[in-house]
């Protein structure tokens, strides 16, 4: 068991300095709408991370969901959510609003 | 039409404190000595650290133990869940769990209550965070087991790595106090949403595993989708049964 608990304890030592983050990033601004994204493209620095802010108008929830950028994120009714995403490697990375596919898509762009 | 730009002050330092104190807090006291699980086997889920608001679910999970010694073989595990969100960082579950073995039907053997903390966002550190904290009463004998893990998670361009490191604590009249810890790890390749691959690891006093695990989404219309997770842990040591299948289902809505 002793291996065990070393193992553990390893690993939590090697964790702490994983939880530093750089202080600044870009954030970018997007509106959900009648069910859509506004702006439905974001262009956005290649490997870089940055912040989402997305603003839910409204009145019933979304979920913002990309696996392509392994994120899934549901945002209340006239409520704002952050999604943090990236470093990507430039390409195009769409999204969309899993509870009204039909007209909620949007693509994260990365140069 | 593209998004707004600008830049944003951001200084974590704050929960970079509460998480090292929650994992030193946690960690600092392991024991020399530790026995098993109630059931024996800590082959089971390993959870993600995300929390979901306004999520809700039905699950069901099953383990079957297949094995030479008539001591692990044929054993069944099952557990029914339900649980909800209770924000956008809490999620409760409560488990009914039962068991079949070859000398014994179908039981109710035991009823436990998980709370799933959030602990950062997702991609807001090179790790992401939360921990989780059970506890569960065996219905016919005086048997408790609480227990809490951290849960870490890290991705690699599309691979996705996570641990959860647990601590449990048994106790009750018809049990020895005792204390285990257990590590269970998942190294998932995002291939496509339908179907992932993984490969999963269970370490503890008395369980040594590994196995591949396909996992896999299918959206069913508006926020409602099922997941589902089947596979086949090998055990490595005496003690862990020679093959652990596990199906698990999740419908959400």
């Amino acid at each position: 068991m002793k291996g065990l608990n070393s193992l553990f304890l390893a690993a939590m030592m090697l964790a702490v300095p994983f939880l530093a983050q750089a202080e600044q990033m870009p954030e970018f601004h997007i509106i959900i709408k009648n069910h859509k994204f506004q702006p439905a493209e974001v262009v956005v620095p290649a490997n870089t991370k940055v912040k989402l802010i997305v603003e839910n108008q409204d009145a019933t929830p979304e979920e913002f969901e990309s696996h392509e950028m392994h994120r899934e994120k549901i945002i209340a009714g006239n409520k704002t959510a952050k999604i943090l995403i990236g470093p990507l490697k430039p390409g195009k990375y769409p999204f969309f609003g899993e509870f009204n596919q039909d007209t909620a898509q949007g693509m994260v762009i990365a140069e | 039409m593209t998004g707004r730009f600008c830049i944003s002050g951001h200084n974590p330092r704050k929960h970079s404190r509460l998480i090292t104190g929650l994992v030193g807090g946690l960690f600092i006291s392991l024991p020399g000595a530790v026995p098993l699980y109630a059931d024996g086997s800590i082959i089971d889920k390993v959870y993600h650290p995300y929390v979901q608001l306004l999520e809700k679910e039905i699950e069901y999970r099953l383990r079957y133990q297949d094995d030479d010694d008539p001591e692990l073989d044929d054993q069944q595990r099952h557990k029914l869940g339900l649980g909800q969100s209770l924000s956008d960082r809490v999620f409760a579950e409560i488990y009914l769990i039962g068991k079949n073995t070859p000398d014994s039907d179908f039981e109710l053997s035991a009823v436990e209550a998980e709370l799933k903390l959030q602990l950062t966002e997702q991609g807001e550190y090179n790790n992401d965070w939360g921990m989780l904290f059970e506890l569960e009463r065996e219905k016919d004998e005086n048997i408790w087991e609480a227990s809490t893990a951290l849960i870490a998670l890290h991705e690699w361009s599309r691979w996705i790595g996570t641990a959860n490191l647990s601590l449990a604590y048994e106790w009750g009249n018809d049990i020895d106090n005792e204390l285990e810890t257990g590590l269970a790890t998942q190294l998932r390749y995002r291939y496509s949403q339908a179907v992932e691959p993984a490969l999963e690891v269970y370490f503890s006093e008395d369980t040594q595993g590994l196995g591949p695990v396909l996992t896999g989404v299918q959206r069913l219309g508006g926020r409602r989708k099922l997941l589902w997770e089947f596979g086949v842990i090998l055990g490595l040591d005496n003690s862990t049964a020679d093959a652990s299948w596990k199906f698990n289902i999740e419908y959400e809505y």
